[in-house]
């Protein structure tokens, strides 16, 4: 028995030994400059991005490439899991990538993992799309491509809306009704969110049966970090945001607005019970069914809504307006250089030729949406939603702070507000919950 | 037996034993120890750099409501789809033991959702019971029905729904391959004592039957517990918490938190609580057995 009882407690001494004196990776080197030429190993995820990025890099190793001795080799990892996978990476401070991929609500959280780009031109971006990948005023990625919001509406529909006059009197009646004033309704790119509320509930067979919709919008309420990025748009779109003097303000009047708005159009059924589980393709499926009149949305959306052969219900019904409230989230899918790069120098010429406009009007070619205004004006035939993005992002966009917690935020604000957003916590409660959270993500 | 016959044996088995043993040790004994050893560490994205906190991550994580939800949530969920699954098991082996015209195709039809990776099955769910585009919503409007299969009320009952679906296949292959080794003589014996079906289900077949059960019960519960895939892609946890379970709050806090120490934390945790289970398990089959 006391044989045992020593045998324990050696065992136990040894693992403590062990748990502390051999712990995940607490040393390693910082990289190296390398050479500057060789292999430079990249990270992107497949997809519109991928695809564009494959032409630029085809390009760069048949041209400017042999010039500068460099070969770029690009990895196209899951889209789901690109981040997770980098994060394991960077956790074990690994040097096989060179280049990582990151975005504007994670730099923060991978800035430790990261070399700032300190001569790299970045005077040619939307200046939103920059400063959202600065952490603590450093320069940590090179912006790629960049996503925004706009409401996707039926013309046919809101067209007819705005010149019947049976209809217009109609709306007025349900606009007093729901929003307590009486309102004529408006071109989508005039709207504010009350404008979006009342239109909302004209559009719902639950508030006007003969409402040609059965909904008259989709809320993307699951509890997804990217739906937390829409909601900010009602909330920028209120006056309100994350902050106020470097503190979490998400008890704010306009907070309180912005979630009580989602649980309004929820509980009056002016967008369907099951977009608590929505995200990007709900609101897609929910758009092409005919079932919705319109939704805020990414922009990537619309060019699938007014495709024949993907939507045709709804293809060339489809416009495209600004967000309520004329705020909308901008974030940009950037690269990085690992700090644990071996080859520090030969990924930078790299970065260097990424950040020209020629090499982004390669990517404009190929699919992607660069985050260059100029690009975006001069490639106008390429995509005719091109110059809308420049001037919505130019006159609307807006950038969440960064901060190393930044892209637990957004996950924790979806995990604490997506609740209150479809009726199964009480908004104030789910307000407090979130500020406290957010102070706590903060500091 | 000679000698050296003997240690001959003993060598023989160590070395057809070695490819799983070491198979085990760099797939199994290593990580597991790694992670482990994280679970006593400060090892975060922000800090890459590792630092001995000792039981922190552990303090921190039996305070946390987020880690107590999900468990509590995780635990309940187990419990109600192993329960469920174990009777429809037992129930669809018991049906299909015996001849019937089409047995094979029904036999092989039962099959498919277990062959269907998790995370695919939930991807299909999704486009399936979509209300806009899916084909059961189309099918219930038809028949009046309009329920909304994702509204908050619906989504906790149709996560166990869709759970027993794809795995009651599996509890009813493992009492099904019970009930074919089931010794004929016994339940000939019971028949001429004047027993009825209830009496021989009760008295002859489960008691015959139950380190089999307890094996799929065991197997379905440990699995159950690490439930994520299908959760995962058709709610993320949500609306809320309301559908975290363990290995959610697992993959968000390491992978959106970037907060690898306290989720090696939780994953010892599970770790712990679960590897009793299977040396009683163990027990209960080999003790047992008819």
């Amino acid at each position: 028995m006391r044989m045992r009882a020593r045998a324990l407690v050696a065992a136990a001494l040894g693992s403590a030994l062990a748990l502390s004196g051999c712990a995940p990776g607490t040393g390693g080197s910082s990289g190296s400059a390398g050479s500057g030429k060789g292999t430079v190993q990249m990270v992107l995820w497949p997809g519109p991005e991928g695809d564009a990025m494959s032409k630029v890099v085809a390009k760069y190793n048949a041209g400017q490439g042999k010039k500068d001795g460099v070969k770029v080799d690009m990895t196209l990892l899951s889209r789901q899991d690109t981040f997770s996978k980098e994060a394991t990476l960077m956790a074990s401070r690994s040097s096989n990538e060179d280049i990582y991929f990151v975005a504007s609500y994670n730099v923060g959280q991978f800035a430790a993992s990261l070399d700032p780009l300190t001569s790299i031109d970045a005077s040619n971006y939307f200046p939103v799309a920059v400063n959202g990948l600065k952490y603590q005023g450093k320069q940590y990625a090179l912006p790629l491509d960049v996503s925004n919001h706009f409401t996707l509406y039926r013309k046919d529909l809101i067209d007819k809306l705005l010149h019947d006059a049976a209809q217009r009197a109609a709306y007025e009646k349900i606009a007093r009704k729901v929003i307590g004033q009486a309102r004529a309704p408006k071109p989508v790119d005039d709207w504010d969110w009350n404008d979006f509320k009342a239109t909302a509930a004209y559009f719902s067979k639950s508030t006007n049966p003969t409402s040609p919709t059965r909904y008259g919008t989709i809320l993307q309420a699951k509890n997804l970090l990217y739906n937390t990025m829409i909601w900010n748009d009602v909330l920028w779109g209120m006056g309100g945001s994350w902050t106020k003097n470097g503190k979490a303000d998400l008890t704010s009047p306009a907070a309180q607005q912005a979630i009580k708005l989602y649980a309004d159009v929820y509980k009056n059924h002016w967008t369907s019970p099951d977009s608590s589980q929505a995200e990007f393709p709900e609101t897609q499926a929910a758009l092409k069914s005919g079932n919705t009149a319109f939704a805020v949305q990414w922009s990537a959306g619309f060019a699938e809504l007014n495709d024949k052969s993907k939507s045709p219900g709804v293809a060339g019904k489809m416009a495209i307006g600004a967000v309520p409230g004329h705020k909308t989230h901008v974030h940009a899918l950037a690269v990085a250089l690992n700090k644990y790069s071996k080859n520090k120098a030969a990924a930078n010429k790299f970065l260097t030729y990424l950040s020209k406009p020629q090499a982004m009007s390669i990517y404009a070619q190929a699919g992607g949406i660069p985050a260059m205004p100029q690009v975006l004006q001069d490639k106008a035939s390429l995509n005719p939603a091109f110059p809308m993005i420049a001037k919505s992002i130019q006159q609307y966009g807006y950038a969440e702070p960064v901060f190393p917690k930044t892209f637990d935020a957004y996950s924790k604000l979806a995990e604490d507000l997506s609740g209150a957003w479809v009726g199964t916590s009480a908004p104030g409660s789910a307000a407090k919950t979130a500020n406290d959270d957010l102070q706590s993500l903060l500091q | 037996m000679p000698a050296h016959s003997k240690a001959g044996g003993r060598g023989a088995r160590w070395i057809l034993s070695a490819p799983l043993i070491i198979f085990a040790a760099v797939f199994v004994v290593v990580p597991v120890y790694q992670g482990v050893q994280t679970s006593f560490y400060n090892l975060t994205l922000q800090q890459p750099i590792a630092a001995f906190n000792g039981l922190a991550n552990y303090a921190e994580l039996f305070t946390s409501p987020g880690f107590l939800h999900a468990a509590r949530f995780t635990v309940l969920f187990a419990l109600a789809v192993t329960t469920l699954e174990t009777v429809f098991g037992f129930g669809l082996a018991l049906l299909l033991n015996r001849a019937f015209p089409g047995k094979k195709v029904l036999f092989t039809m039962l099959l498919v959702p277990i062959m269907i990776a998790p995370a695919l099955l939930g991807v299909m769910f999704r486009l399936v019971l979509n209300s806009d585009i899916g084909l059961v919503p189309a099918l219930l409007d038809k028949v009046g029905l309009h329920i909304f299969l994702f509204s908050p009320n619906a989504i906790v009952p149709l996560l166990v729904l869709l759970d027993v679906l794809q795995w009651t296949p599996f509890t009813f292959l493992v009492m099904y391959a019970g009930l074919q080794s089931f010794p004929t003589d016994v339940l000939e014996a019971a028949q001429i004592d004047g027993a009825d079906r209830r009496r021989t289900l009760m008295s002859v077949v489960l008691p015959i039957m139950k380190p089999v059960i307890f094996a799929a019960v065991f197997l379905r519960l440990i699995d159950a517990i690490r439930t994520f895939d299908v959760v995962y892609v058709l709610t993320a946890g949500g609306p809320g918490t309301r559908t975290t379970t363990l290995s959610i709050f697992i993959y968000k806090t390491a992978f959106e938190s970037g907060d690898f120490g306290l989720a090696a934390a939780a994953s010892t945790v599970i770790l712990v609580v679960l590897l009793p289970i299977v040396p009683f398990l163990v027990r209960r089959i080999t003790r047992e057995e008819p």
